[in-house]
């Protein structure tokens, strides 16, 4: 078998006697845009920092075409980082830090003045080659720093939620920035964020973080769609969930009675339930609806608030046993509900909704 | 904000009042000396019957005092140098080290700073007699080094500790070595810290005359040991005019590193 581009390979993380990273293996191939998604502490920067040489792992090796990096120091690895902070170089204009890593090289004269243009040309920040990282903007840094990563053409690019100090707007814009430079250079990036819009929008793949552990990996569809397990589906979109009880399986297609006592069959499940067996049933509030589909279940409940989101309304309802659910229609769907209208009724496509043992 | 200026009302008056009260306390007997320096009495009376130039005349006449400040100058700025030399390596320590014993050895290093002098002076003096450095420039170098260090450290410690290590960290993924990412970019991001320690570390050594007093010998004097030794022997205005030359210079000192640091901090 030829070995993969980029191999983590059973990559532990220990910490006195907490465990920061558990035995994670990850292959990623050439070119990948592959996203560390998790909530703080789940370890995904620790095993980003191993590749980087930051923190020597525990146990495990880290491969980059066959060839193991832990022996190499973090100055002789050739991968590009951008950090979370800004991390300019404070006393050096934009164009000499674009410069210095190829300085650091002793690349000749000409060369390094041909690549920085070409870097900022890349990041689009040709007419800041003289200026001062204090005169930019943070997201013009980090745009920087970018530039200043691929400079030296590395084969791997580490970004550690290089957004997460920008607000909302700029985030999505240099997000878009990411994916366009992702494509150009084709160099194979590991990104590291806790927001999963921005993992949804730039990945190739996700690898979902729990507890130092790989809790899913795949496309963002896959982890959307396909939840592998509740803490998935509730850390990607948002999700409604019910408590249930699981009756019976009958070809792939399982029956369950929910706290109110209505029963809700056809629903897909990936694992075998046993009789009697305390479940969890999630339905994205974008699958719920206020009228009747061909093929919909049906839940009682009454309507505590309505508001309007533009494209789409949010209206919240509670089930007769008291669990809320979130229902996101389409704003053309539904006509407003008042509040606290009750006897009403949500429907919704058991084929997309999710089984998961509590 | 609780003290707001703009709130206190007549209180403000009264603020005023007292901080000018405190300024001219601080700065009216510097007044002085300079006043009697241009002052025509030989005995230095106030007010003073006329004004003249003759005793900075006489003071630039005399090699003994030229000698002195020279002295001095070379002197502090070993100290100077030598204080931010091992005040950056203690710094780095201090700051980025995790070690047992941090807070101790900070609190070691800054120890001259709270250490009465003369017992510090005494102490030193009784050991470089036994080891051969009294009244040797090495000697006074190295006692006045650690009474400046604790000027350089302050400083440096306050530049590193707001500088953030990720900098350095990008500029070891960049391919620099470690040593290379510290002296191509830790160094020159807190070169306003190391400026200033040396401003100070060269102003401790330059106006300190306890320990100065003691490692003193007839041919190495500093200029405060040279006023020290003329006081005693006749109240010159010469003294005077020394004195304010020395309090010009430390003046021009500070104003320098006043312009500089908001020069390099733009």
């Amino acid at each position: 078998m030829t070995p993969s581009f980029l191999s983590i390979s059973a990559v532990r993380k220990t910490f006195g006697a907490f465990v920061a990273v558990h035995d994670v293996t990850i292959d990623v191939p050439k070119g990948e845009f592959l996203t560390f998604l998790g909530p703080s502490g789940s370890g995904k920067s620790t095993t980003l920092y191993a590749i980087a040489g930051f923190q020597d792992p525990s146990s495990g090796d880290v491969l980059l075409e066959g060839k193991s990096l832990l022996s190499v120091p973090s100055h002789k690895r050739n991968i590009g980082m951008v950090f979370q902070r800004y991390t300019l170089f404070p006393h050096l204009s934009v164009a000499e830090n674009v410069a210095f890593p190829l300085r650091v090289r002793r690349r000749p004269d000409g060369e390094v003045r041909r690549k920085v243009a070409d870097m900022l040309a890349l990041v689009r920040l040709e007419n800041f080659a003289d200026r001062q990282p204090g005169a930019l903007s943070g997201g013009q840094q980090q745009r920087v720093a970018l530039a200043r990563a691929l400079a030296y053409d590395p084969p791997i690019l580490l970004m550690d939620e290089p957004l997460s100090a920008l607000d909302k707007k700029l985030r999505q814009d240099i997000q878009t920035e990411i994916r366009r430079i992702h494509r150009e250079t084709g160099v194979t990036i590991l990104y590291v964020t806790h927001d999963q819009e921005e993992a949804l929008h730039l990945s190739d793949r996700i690898a979902l973080f729990r507890e130092g552990r790989i809790e899913q990996i795949g496309t963002g569809e896959d982890l959307y769609l396909r939840p592998a397990s509740e803490f998935v589906a509730g850390f990607i979109g948002n999700s409604n969930f019910l408590p249930a009880e699981h009756l019976e399986t009958a070809a792939g297609a399982a029956t369950v009675r929910l706290a109110d006592g209505s029963i809700v069959s056809g629903l897909k499940t990936a694992k075998p339930f046993g009789k009697g067996q305390k479940v969890r049933l999630m339905v994205r509030p974008e699958a719920l609806s206020l009228t009747p589909g061909p093929a919909s279940a049906a839940l009682a409940v009454e309507i505590v608030d309505t508001a309007f989101f533009g494209d789409r309304r949010r209206v919240v309802a509670r089930t007769a046993g008291g669990d809320e659910i979130d229902v996101r229609p389409t704003s053309d769907a539904v006509e407003p509900v008042g509040a606290a209208a009750t006897g009403q009724r949500i429907y919704f496509d058991p084929a997309s909704a999710f089984l998961f043992p509590v | 904000m609780l003290l707001d200026y703009d709130r206190l009302g007549w209180l403000r008056v009264a603020l005023v009042g007292f901080t000018a009260a405190v300024a001219a306390f601080l700065l009216l007997p510097v007044v002085f000396i300079v006043l009697l320096s241009f002052g025509s009495s030989r005995w230095l009376a106030f007010p003073p019957p006329g004004w003249t130039l003759k005793w900075y005349q006489q003071l630039l006449a005399d090699p003994t005092w030229i000698d002195a400040a020279l002295t001095s100058a070379k002197i502090a700025a070993m100290a100077a140098i030598s204080a931010v030399i091992i005040g950056l390596f203690a710094s780095f320590s201090l700051v980025r080290g995790e070690f047992r014993g941090r807070q101790l050895l900070r609190g070691l290093l800054l120890t001259p700073m709270v250490l009465p002098v003369v017992v510090f002076a005494i102490a030193v003096y009784a050991f470089f007699l036994r080891i051969g450095l009294a009244g040797t420039t090495i000697g006074f170098v190295i006692a006045h080094t650690i009474l400046a260090l604790p000027f350089a450290i302050i400083p440096i410690t306050a530049a590193l500790e707001g500088f953030d290590k990720s900098i350095e960290d990008a500029a070891i993924v960049c391919g620099a070595s470690p040593l290379q990412a510290k002296l191509r970019i830790t160094l020159p991001s807190i070169r306003i810290g190391i400026f200033s320690a040396a401003i100070f570390a060269f102003l401790a050594s330059w106006d300190e005359v306890v320990v100065a007093i003691f490692m003193a010998s007839p041919t190495l004097q500093t200029l405060p040991v040279k006023i020290w030794g003329s006081l005693r022997a006749d109240l010159s205005p010469v003294v005077a005019a020394a004195s304010s030359l020395l309090v010009g210079l430390t003046l021009c000192l500070m104003i320098v590193t006043a312009l500089l640091r908001r020069k390099l901090s733009r």
